[in-house]
């Protein structure tokens, strides 16, 4: 439903202010007096504390104080869960265990706090912290999955006799039936490690503690803003309004930064508190490594049975889940997992099962993909294996298997993320096949070019991948529209914006009911003053969660217009039109008022108003979905692999994707490309190496290499539009798109670019030393 | 991680052995020793300054002797700590005379190292360790031939 | 604590002169004793290309220099070139093909194509890859980073062509 300005390539409002530096990011934030905080964080993966000396620290010049867990009184606890466990499953266990502000007894992972220095300079205070002397008694650490839930492994947690953080059993028809009656079984065992999401920006805090107002103002890098200033007043014993949390300008979320109630938000904002000054704590890339949550280490056993023809009978998916050492973000993951497994096939009997594994690494919080990338990889090997048993095309077997159009609504009973049973809401997965395909130019390249390529000597794959993404979920966002007596518009939300273009896709909606330009709109996000209801930035929902209450409020103020200028101008609301900031009378344009007399009338300063008039033109409203909106779409590459030093490089790379309406392509499109960007890096760059002990032996962009601009290929977009029932615009998200299929897309590629191996890669991420691995493997097999 | 190598001394067995379980002399050869005490027949305490590509500092330390077979083997177990990590390490010490004065010194060790050091300076680790235990061998050879010369170097 | 030193640095036109401590980075010399935040920190080890400068014209890493080391040069950093009214042709031109999303990696990004869009009139996407291939960024994916440094390639060349 493109408009006026709704769906428009508009330049962002932002830009201006990013592009000359003068876009406020928490570590610009300059206060009188500001102390800086620095923490000292454990070197060991697993071990006792015994005693911390921190009285050489106190003693240093410029220190004005050392913390640590028993100074933090009963501010220390155990944080509150960011998410609930899933009602409505069953037998679900969950040994709830979260994040600590600072170690007391023990440390569960390399890089946990266990004491902080606040001084006059962040140099001072690392000086300090280097004071500390800790003593540890090391114990061994529990990184193996499959160990830690064996007999006599190391405990994280003595009282609670397990490893096991979680077990979680669904299942949709029945796999044993399918199974007995099936032509063919193909299994496979998949392993996907770690990598971290590595936003540029790091993360940080300012928290800044006024007496004379008795008021906190904290900024935060987080993509949650109102729900960290409730989180905070409960554990500071503050009322929620006598805290402000301001999520400026943040330099890249992907997840990381929604996790709240981390150890240093409530250290900085408590010291801010006890000295009666502001203090700022920015965390350094090294640190990122070992204290800012991960994701992305899974190991599933699944299987798939079909019919000799190629229909799956059902779907069987067992599975190891990796929380580190805590688990505050609760099941958000697996649960993804769980409904993107199937992703666009119908799976009648579907048997999903998950055990989550507390180990001594930092805790996993959702990271772009957040679980559907685990559920991709492992049913879209599925599939390339059976087509290979089969003798069929992969393309075929896919689509043959596919959802069709007029089968939506599909449920698929399994309960998801956000607690309902998965509903797949509108969409066509076998046009987004065919588009793909041909994009890529399919039937030829496999046709002519492989071979003519082959017959060169060079070693070039296709790869070719389906995915779902759950998208813009619950539970509600909302919006606050004004329109000033200076014409200008005011909106404000909850979410947090992080790079989305949030400043200008909003406007765009609201511009499109208010006629007036999305220049003039000024945009607020992530200010709890200016918004306090919402619950912030992730799943891809800022978009279509917010977006959608943006347009609910501006229908509300339009309203308003509407009824006061049709008194006005003595016309009918319905001959009225909202344009240039103008109301007019369709027919007679000169018959208009502007929208800043309109305000100015609506907020009259004397006489008598109506019964019943609110005042201004001025409206909030909120949105909330039944259920999340699943976006889709497919990813074809081509690869080119080097036998010699085994580097494979992405020669092409096309998507055809569907997120309904579209807002601002040109945002979009970003968006897809950034989630790209990082879907390789799971593919061939990104893996955190961590030794048996814990420590992790790549914490650095020296040795931890994220793609680099000649890394990645030109990406080729196709949008296709379903729009979604779910919402009034018809959005459905995309923030985690592009980073779902090109892990199976490339892997695909590469077992083609390598026929004469029969290779089989059951896991991401691969490097080049990996890959020769595995070849040799297979030459000696 | 494992640490192999050898080094051959130009001297007899029990001078080399004698040397090797002497601190000061120990001191002295090991780049970056601050100090090394003697706080039983058997175990040594001191600090060693490390740099590791960018990664430097001290390290506080224990050193302690077992399994001693004069002067022919010895069990070395090294635990260090400081601001920038820490390191645990047992190796064996082999001392194989080859002539009267030719001595070959075999060491096999595992360790393992946590914190910065590991996290940053993984890359770097076995070939710095490596060349500053050469480089310790060869100032131990100095030493060696010097005393053998009736004098000590300075 | 170490004696202080003076450093005395023209960023931008402007001549400062303070007084810091030797070890003092001259990434946190420019944000913290100057104030001018535009210019970022990524990661503090010479690897992410966020805190690029350009000392006396050539793009330079401000977190692998030490604020003494600058003494006595020139400086330029994001600040120095258009205003929010008045974008430079490079700013205008990441605006125009959206190559910036956070916009953290930005300033660092501009301020290391600069020269390179300023000798370049028409560059390849290869070339263009290459020259950006010291400065991460996590959120675009480079592929609008690259238009706009061709375009910006343009935009530079034709306004040289004008004032000719
Ligand atoms: S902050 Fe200087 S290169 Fe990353
Ligand atoms: S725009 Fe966010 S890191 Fe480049």
């Amino acid at each position: 439903m493109a408009g006026k300005y709704l769906g428009q390539r508009l330049k962002r409002n932002e830009d201006p202010r990013l592009l000359t530096g003068q876009a406020l990011f928490v570590d610009d934030v300059q206060l009188p007096g500001m102390l800086h905080a620095a923490f000292l964080r454990s070197d060991y993966a697993h071990a006792w504390i015994k005693s911390i000396d921190p009285s050489a620290a106190r003693q240093h010049p410029g220190v004005v104080a050392v913390y640590t867990a028993a100074d933090l009184g009963k501010i220390w606890k155990p944080g509150p869960l960011n998410v609930p466990p899933p009602s409505g499953i069953p037998g679900v266990v969950f040994n709830q265990r979260t994040q600590v502000p600072m170690a007391k007894d023990k440390v569960r992972h390399q890089g946990e706090a266990v004491a902080v220095v606040i001084a006059e300079s962040r140099y001072i205070a690392e000086d300090a912290a280097a004071e500390i002397v800790v003593d540890y008694e090391p114990l061994e650490a529990v990184i193996d999955l499959e160990k830690a839930l064996g007999e006599g492994s190391p405990l994280l947690y003595e009282d609670l006799g397990t490893n096991l953080a979680s077990f979680v059993h669904q299942e949709n028809g029945s796999y044993a039936e399918a199974a007995a009656r099936a032509d063919l079984i193909v299994k496979t065992h998949i392993v996907m490690e770690r990598g971290t999401a590595a936003a540029l920006e790091n993360r940080g805090y300012v928290a800044s503690w006024d007496n004379k107002s008795q008021s906190l103002t904290m900024w935060a890098t987080t993509q949650g803003p109102i729900a960290l200033r409730n989180g905070l007043a409960t554990i500071l014993g503050l009322s929620e309004h006598q805290i402000r949390v301001i999520a400026p300008f943040v330099g890249g979320g992907f997840g990381p930064k929604i996790l709240l109630y981390q150890p240093e938000e409530i250290v900085v904002s408590w010291a801010s508190l006890q000295l009666g000054r502001p203090v700022k704590w920015i965390e350094d890339r090294q640190e990122n490594f070992g204290d800012t949550s991960q994701e992305r280490r899974q190991i599933h056993e699944a299987e798939m049975a079909l019919t000799r023809d190629g229909k799956i009978l059902g779907v069987k998916d067992v599975f190891i889940h990796d929380t580190g050492a805590y688990n505050s973000y609760a099941l958000t993951i697996p649960l993804n997992t769980q409904t993107h497994t199937t992703g666009p096939y119908k799976v009648a009997n579907y048997l999903t099962e998950y055990r989550v594994v507390f180990t001594n690494r930092i805790l996993v919080t959702p990271l772009r993909g957040a679980g559907r990338t685990y559920g991709t990889f492992v049913m879209e090997r599925l599939m390339d294996k059976a087509a290979k048993r089969l003798g069929m095309d992969r393309t075929e077997i896919r689509r043959m298997n596919m959802i069709q159009p007029d089968e939506f609504p599909y449920k698929t009973g399994i309960v998801g993320q956000d607690f309902a049973k998965n509903v797949l809401d509108s969409g066509n997965y076998p046009a987004a096949l065919d588009k793909a395909k041909e994009m890529i130019g399919y039937e030829a390249f496999l046709k002519e070019e492989q071979p003519r390529l082959r017959a060169e000597g060079k070693h070039v794959g296709l790869g070719i991948s389906f995915f779902t993404e759950g998208s813009g979920v619950g539970p509600y966002e909302g919006a606050r529209i004004t329109v000033e007596a200076s014409g200008k518009v005011n909106l404000s939300t909850g979410v947090g914006t992080q790079g989305q273009g949030h400043f200008t896709s909003f406007a765009q909606v609201a511009a499109e009911q208010l006629g007036v330009d999305p220049k003039n709109i000024f945009v607020t996000t992530g200010d709890t003053e200016a918004f306090h209801w919402g619950a912030g930035t992730f799943a891809s929902r800022g978009a279509t969660v917010a977006g959608s209450a943006v347009n609910a409020a501006a229908l509300l103020v339009r309203q308003k217009i509407l009824k006061m200028a049709s008194k006005i101008l003595e016309a009918p609301e319905e001959e009225l039109e909202l344009a240039d900031g103008m109301v007019r009378v369709a027919d007679i344009p000169s018959r208009c008022i502007s929208l800043a007399e309109l305000a100015v009338k609506a907020n009259p300063s004397r006489g008598a108003v109506e019964p019943g008039t609110e005042p201004g033109l001025e409206a909030t409203a909120y949105f909330g979905p039944p259920y999340g909106a699943t976006a889709y779409g497919c990813c074809a590459m081509i690869v080119e692999v080097d036998p010699d030093t085994f580097n494979a490089r992405i020669q092409r790379l096309v998507m055809a994707h569907d997120c309904g309406t579209v807002l601002n392509p040109m945002i979009l499109e970003g968006q897809i490309h950034g989630g790209v960007g990082l879907g390789l890096g799971n593919s061939f760059f990104e893996k955190l190496e961590m030794d048996d002990n814990g420590q992790l032996q790549n914490a650095s962009f020296m040795d931890y290499l994220i793609p680099r601009a000649s890394d990645l290929p030109p990406i080729e977009i196709a949008h296709l539009h379903t729009p979604s029932p779910l919402n009034p615009l018809g959005i459905k998200g995309v923030g985690e798109a592009g980073a779902i299929p090109i892990p199976p897309a490339f892997v695909q590629a590469v077992e083609d670019a390598l026929p004469e191996y029969n290779l089989e890669i059951s896991e991401a991420p691969l490097s080049p030393n990996r890959l020769f691995q595995i070849v040799q493997a297979a030459k000696q097999a | 991680m494992k640490l192999e190598g050898d080094y051959l001394f130009n001297g007899p067995r029990e001078e080399v052995w004698a040397m090797v379980r002497d601190p000061e002399v120990l001191a002295s050869c090991l780049p970056g020793t601050q100090s090394l005490k003697q706080i039983s027949p058997n175990e040594y305490e001191g600090g060693i300054y490390v740099r590791i590509g960018p990664v430097s500092g001290s390290f506080a330390g224990r050193l302690t002797v077992s399994n001693e077979v004069p002067p022919e083997s010895c069990t070395l177990t090294v635990e260090g700590k400081g601001a920038a990590g820490f390191a645990k390490g047992v190796g064996n010490v082999f001392l194989e005379a080859q002539a009267p004065d030719k001595t070959l010194l075999k060491y096999t060790g595992e360790f393992n190292i946590g914190g910065k050091l590991a996290a940053i300076g993984q890359r770097l680790i076995e070939s710095v360790g490596k060349s500053m235990i050469n480089k310790g061998f060869e100032t131990l050879d100095k030493t060696l031939q010097a005393r053998m010369a009736g004098k000590t170097p300075n | 604590m170490s004696e202080l030193v003076k450093v005395q640095v023209t960023v931008n036109g402007t001549r400062y002169e303070h007084t810091v401590e030797p070890r003092m980075l001259l990434v946190d010399f420019i944000r913290h004793e100057l104030g001018l935040t535009g210019t970022h920190v990524g990661c503090e080890h010479g690897v992410c290309g966020t805190c690029t400068i350009l000392l006396d014209g050539k793009p330079v890493r401000s977190c692998l220099l030490f604020a003494p080391q600058a003494n006595g040069h020139e400086i330029r950093t994001i600040e120095g070139l258009g205003t929010m009214d008045n974008l430079h042709p490079i700013q205008e031109a990441f605006r125009e093909a959206h190559g910036l999303q956070c916009g953290f990696c930005t300033p660092g990004v501009i301020m290391s194509v600069l020269p390179f869009v300023e000798q370049n009139a028409n560059p390849t996407e290869e070339e263009v890859r290459e020259a950006l291939d010291g400065n991460l960024c996590r959120c675009t994916g480079y592929q609008n980073i690259v238009q706009a440094v061709q375009l910006a390639s343009e935009m530079v060349a034709s306004r040289k062509a004008e004032a000719r």
